[in-house]
């Protein structure tokens, strides 16, 4: 941790940061909405982490998610090369990627249901189970380990109330431990949902759980 | 000449063709690279790193079946640096693998125990608890041990690449990557997944029907051919206790290659059936009576040098092209007569896709192509039942060869003049013939078959025949020879030579000729079947 | 707004307007000269490019530093084939944080060399391979092109010079492994992202079977600077054979960690007293890792002696890597830290290779042992013995990243591994 405080331009982490707004924060609105519609053949990221199963009898992509779906199908010279992108897709629909998801999402592009799972199970980001409201994870790789990661990983858990890896029974939290999220420079880096906190001291943690829980139903 | 490359493999020189691996290369002077994930059926990710070889001025060791042989090069597969490596890779796998050699099938077998007795360190240095993954039933007749899989990848790229149906795939990365199929889907609906067994190194997947079964050094192995459709795959009987344990495929890149389908791999249960019959047996007026085979025979040639009336008989396409072929003669030296074969037939073929070559034919059994060849006339229905209205009907001789008449009651051929079956097991129908004599199965006899191309495959005896039992060849060559005052045909070869010398369309055969690989006939006869 | 990072040692030539958010505009990118060097690359043709980049020296930055105007040199000049170009931005090495700043603060400068690095490669197509986790940077840079393909500086008839060039932004999933090029490459071609061997060379198969030149993030960020300037003005930094300027990534237990753009061949320890503001806490030095996790830690005496430059911190037994210095403090833990390192990389491995998938994992329980106290004086061997037999034996060098760290700190720090096994004791607090 650093003992020269400075302001970080972009992030709410240090201290008394956490009444402005994102605007504020940022400074300009170039950052904040991604384009929804998908936009040119450019942006194919995903919000992960919605909540659980929506509607699990309906079509996995339906209206704007079936047009985003279809935009991606136009990135790439064949459907396999889709596959990333779409599970990503999936996985903002339906919170998080179970096997059924993945035979739809098989069927959609015409691999085969095994191969679908590899290729899941291979990347991390694919959630395999539903996860809390708020998927927080907190960098202990060596650069914020130096910076005291693990007493934030045990802040989060204390403040949480739940076990590492698994879910807080409110189906609030669920706080998992994460490689290098590259902000080394700013240690300890924590990612929850789709916003990275930087410069997470301890002291931090209860204030971050607060505001998360007044965000509530937004959703992120 | 240009396209071909020298180079030195332990101190050896050899000359490949461009192109060539270093671990085909090493094969051509004697030297067996180690290897896991290689495998020439698949594609090579060169991932085991077992294979790993001394290249004189590479920078490191380069995997032996991915690296291109160069001119010049000098290379060393049992260097010290290459056994360095080989010993580090081998240590690296045993740290999760478990000791379950007392209790695996692939043990006496297992190409991990091999390389380990030969090159791997004497002790592990790893302490920590072993990675586990517990036993998974994959479906079929697959079982899954993940704690052994060495994770050679070999099954999944089988699935992929060669059956063309993606059912297996890697799951999880790293250690705690492990094989798996999609959830409950398992190989259910595949027919070619006992080959995943063959190739898997180690016990990480086992047969259902083979496991505990029998120790792989009990076991004897023969080279034979597959009873079970005409596609004719070059397979081996392992036996134990004269008995079938497993069939495995052979290698035979013009037939099966390294394949073989799960019909034919696990339809080898009648071959152990037992209730054979062991002695010549003569109906007379005073009943049945078991006799030697002098006195059988002898009575019957002279009540076929009496009796009146033409042969129809009734040969089976499970019979050798010997035994086949020396029906027919028998029947010409009676006169000529027709005889007819029920063929068992699928649905449809079944391809593998990536080796579009061999399939799962529709005829079930390996010889109607040499029955064909040889004159015979297919009767019957797709279930292999019926047609014998004409011989059952039949008043003067009737032959039957192989068939068990398992469709027929005891009044099959009841007004023939004289009934002789030549067969395996009793019945109804059976037992009312005058002379029933035993004979062999394939896997108690040489012989040939002719598969659905045309290719005259040999196959050699496994299985001791029960009590007085003998090839039909052999019984009905010695009646020809009675009736004709000529040699009895005493070895197979022998009466493949007769039937080459009767027969244009299999002309310029002979054992040797056809080896272990087969040989195709010169014929103009089209096919009964499809 | 003021960018917390700032050293008056520093040369801003990539970083110059890191902290200014006007900066992602497009139209402000165009009034401070923005798509200059495109147009000047397009006048100058496909091969006066790859001969201005080759000239400058510039190598490349994910950490390989192999010459990029070479790379670009070995994609066939007459395509039969589509060619691609992929942008490396999957920035996972534990300790660099570079090209997440400079996708965010920058974004054109990225694209525009994008743009001229697919003109020189023949390339149609460029894949900008994100990591998953940067959601904030693919926001910005998705809007960044988007705003270039409005405004016809990407897309067809890119400022009616008749060259057509996409850009597509594609995601990924969470797996460090996908920075290896060829992983990249099977990742984006939608399978796991294992590693491939080579040959085939990228140049030769790459992405979807075609032709492909992958480049990191900071590389392609430099290539607009030296086409408007010039290969031979970017050489008056850095030294002979590690020309140019560098993001250097510090952090760990200094007082002002962050990115410092500063010349090649910048000494190590004034790195770290100077521009970032000496020791935390006043202690004293005792490790720097000098290039990311991967290379070997280097003592203080032989910081001491390092500049910070390809050839430099070879000499005194280590590699650059991708330039992030990670500073660790008389303080620090060596064998945790090591621990740490080691279990991040038996997460990462792919588990192809059977030295990776079993060393990796195997390490990290020996190691944990060693802290939990219960290890021996074999276990080191034991250790050093399976460093060596990761080394040089697989598909990719993560077993030999996994490795160096085990064996640099088992060298210099062997009594803090004795420390534990023969007391118990732990030297270091964090």
């Amino acid at each position: 941790m650093s003992e020269v405080p400075f302001k970080n331009p972009g992030w709410a982490g240090n201290t008394g940061e956490f009444d402005l707004d994102e605007d504020q924060v940022r400074g300009d609105d170039f950052v904040g909405t991604r384009p929804r519609e998908g936009g040119h053949p450019s942006g194919a990221a995903t919000y992960p982490y919605m909540l659980p199963e929506k509607h699990p009898d309906a079509p996995l992509f339906e209206g704007e998610h079936k047009e985003r779906f279809e935009k991606i199908l136009t990135r790439y010279p064949n459907k396999q090369a889709a596959l990333l992108p779409t599970l990503g897709l999936a996985q903002e629909v339906r919170g998080h990627v179970s096997p059924e998801t993945m035979d739809r999402v098989a069927e959609l592009l015409e691999l085969s249901p095994a191969y679908v799972r590899g290729v899941t199970t291979f990347y991390t980001m694919y959630n395999k189970r539903p996860v809390g409201r708020y998927l927080v994870q907190v960098c202990t790789n060596i650069s914020c380990n130096l910076c005291g990661a693990d007493d934030v990983m045990e802040a989060f858990l204390r403040y949480t109330d739940t076990e590492i890896g698994e879910t807080s029974e409110d189906g609030e939290f669920t706080v998992v431990e994460a490689e290098c999220l590259a902000a080394c420079g700013f240690p300890t880096c924590v990612q929850i949902n789709s916003r990275y906190y930087e410069n997470v001291t301890p002291a931090d943690v209860p204030k971050i759980i607060e505001r998360l829980k007044a965000e509530g139903a937004g959703g992120d | 000449m240009a396209d071909t490359i020298t180079l030195t493999i332990d101190g050896q020189e050899v000359s490949v063709p461009k192109g060539t691996t270093l671990l085909k290369a090493a094969e051509k002077v004697g030297k067996d690279v180690p290897h896991y994930c290689y495998h020439d059926g698949l594609s090579s990710p060169a991932m085991c790193r077992l294979c790993l070889v001394e290249v004189q001025g590479a920078p490191k060791p380069m995997p032996a079946c991915v690296t291109q042989a160069m001119d010049g090069q000098v290379v060393g597969t049992e260097s010290e640096l290459a056994l360095d490596m080989r010993r580090g890779v081998l240590e690296f796998y045993l740290v999760n693998h478990p000791l379950d050699c007392p209790i695996c099938d692939m043990a006496g077998e297992c190409h991990l125990q091999d390389y380990v007795h030969e090159e791997g360190r004497d002790h592990g240095r790893s302490r920590e608890p072993k990675r586990v993954f517990g036993r998974d039933d994959f479906g079929g007749d697959v079982l899954f041990y993940g704690d052994r899989c060495v994770m050679c990848t070999r099954c999944v790229r089988f699935m992929n690449e060669v059956e063309q149906d993606q059912r297996l795939c890697v799951v999880e990365r790293g250690n705690r990557s492990v094989i798996d199929t999609f959830f409950e889907r398992g190989l259910e609906g595949t027919h070619w997944h006992g080959n995943i067994v063959d190739l898997c190194p180690v016990g990480a997947l086992v047969s259902k029907d083979f496991l505990y079964k029998a120790r792989a050094w009990d076991l004897d192995h023969t080279p034979s051919v597959c009873p079970s459709c005409s596609q004719g795959c070059n397979i081996e009987l392992h036996t134990r206790d004269n008995l079938v344990q497993r069939l495995k495929p052979r290698e035979n890149l013009e037939v099966n290659a390294f394949w073989m389908c799960d019909h034919g791999r696990l339809n080898y249960e009648w071959i152990n059936r037992g209730e054979r019959m062991e002695a010549p047996l003569v109906r007379d007026q005073g009943g049945v009576k078991a006799m030697g085979w002098k006195e059988a025979l002898t009575l019957l040639v002279a009540r076929l040098g009496d009796v009146e009336g033409t042969v129809k008989a009734v040969a089976s396409p499970f019979a050798s092209n010997e035994d086949l072929a020396a029906l027919e003669a028998l029947v010409e030296s009676l006169g000529g007569g027709d005889i007819v074969y029920r063929m068992p037939r699928a649905e449809d073929e079944i391809v593998l896709k990536g080796f579009p070559t061999l399939a799962r034919r529709r005829d079930l059994a390996s010889n109607g192509r040499g029955a064909d060849l040889l004159g015979l006339r297919r009767v019957g229905a797709d279930d292999g039942t019926g047609g014998l209205e004409d011989v059952s009907a039949h008043a003067g001789v009737v032959i039957v060869l192989g068939d068990g008449l398992a469709d027929q009651g005891a009044d099959f051929a009841s007004g023939a003049a004289l009934r002789v079956h030549l067969g395996t097991h009793s019945g109804p129908a059976v037992a009312a013939a005058d002379f029933v004599l035993p004979i062999t199965t394939f896997a108690e006899q040489e012989g040939t078959f002719t598969n659905h191309e045309g290719r005259v495959q040999r196959f050699w005896p496994a299985l001791k025949a029960p009590g007085l039992a003998r090839p039909a060849w052999l019984v009905l060559g010695a009646l020809v020879a009675e009736g004709t005052g000529t040699e009895t045909p005493r070895r197979a070869d022998e009466a493949f030579a007769r039937l080459v010398a009767a027969h244009d369309a299999f002309s310029g055969l002979s054992y040797d000729d056809i080896g272990t690989r087969g040989a195709v006939v010169n014929d103009t006869v089209p096919l009964s079947g499809d | 707004m003021a960018y917390p990072y700032v050293s008056d040692r520093e040369v801003r030539v990539l970083s110059k307007y890191f902290g200014d958010p006007t900066q992602r505009r497009l139209d402000t990118y165009v009034e401070r000269g923005g798509y200059q060097a495109l147009k000047k690359a397009f006048e100058m043709g496909q091969d006066a490019v790859i001969d201005e980049v080759k000239t400058s020296g510039l190598r490349g930055r994910g950490g390989a530093g192999f010459p990029a105007g070479v790379k670009w040199s070995f994609m066939p000049k007459q395509p039969t084939k589509p060619h691609y170009l992929l942008c490396n931005a999957d920035e996972s090495e534990p300790g660099t944080f570079k090209d997440r700043e400079l996708m965010r603060w920058d974004p054109h400068q990225l694209i525009e060399g994008i743009l001229i690095a697919s003109y020189a490669i023949r390339a149609k197509h460029a894949y900008i391979y994100c990591r998953g986790e940067f959601f904030e940077a693919t926001q910005v840079l998705a809007k960044a092109v988007e705003d270039a393909y409005a405004k016809g500086y990407a897309g067809a008839d890119i400022m009616g010079s008749g060259n057509d060039i996409d850009i597509t932004v594609h995601v990924g999933a969470g797996a460090y492994i996908c920075g290896e090029e060829t992983g990249l490459m099977n990742s984006l071609e939608g399978r796991r992202g294992q590693p491939r061997v080579k040959p085939p060379f990228p140049a030769a198969v790459g992405a979807f079977g075609m032709p492909s030149t992958v480049n990191n993030v900071e590389t392609l960020s430099a290539v607009p600077h030296i086409i408007t300037h010039g290969g031979q003005w970017y050489r008056q930094w850095g030294t002979e054979k590690s020309p140019g300027t560098k993001l250097f990534c510090v952090s760990g237990h200094v007082n002002k960690p962050g990115n410092y753009e500063l010349p090649l061949g910048f000494p190590l320890m004034e790195l770290i007293d100077d521009v970032c503001g000496g020791m935390r806490g006043g202690k004293a030095l005792k490790a720097v890792i000098p290039g990311g996790s991967s290379v070997p830690l280097l003592n203080a005496e032989e910081c001491g002696r390092c500049s910070l430059d390809y050839e430099g911190v070879q000499a005194v037994g280590s590699m650059l890597g991708c330039a992030s210095v990670i500073v660790m403090d008389e303080d620090t833990d060596i064998v945790k830290q090591v621990r740490r390192m080691v279990q991040f990389y038996a997460h990462e491995s792919c588990g192809q290779c059977t030295p990776c998938r079993e060393g990796t994992a195997w390490m990290t329980k020996v190691l944990l042992r060693i802290e939990e106290g219960r290890g021996t004086e074999d276990d080191l061997d034991t250790l050093l013995e399976m460093s060596r037999q990761m080394t040089g034996t697989t598909i990719c060098v993560l077993s030999d990243s996994a490795a160096a760290p085990v064996v640099s700190s088992i060298q210099k720090f062997k009594d803090e591994y004795l420390a534990l096994i023969r007391r118990g004791e732990r030297v270091g607090v964090a």
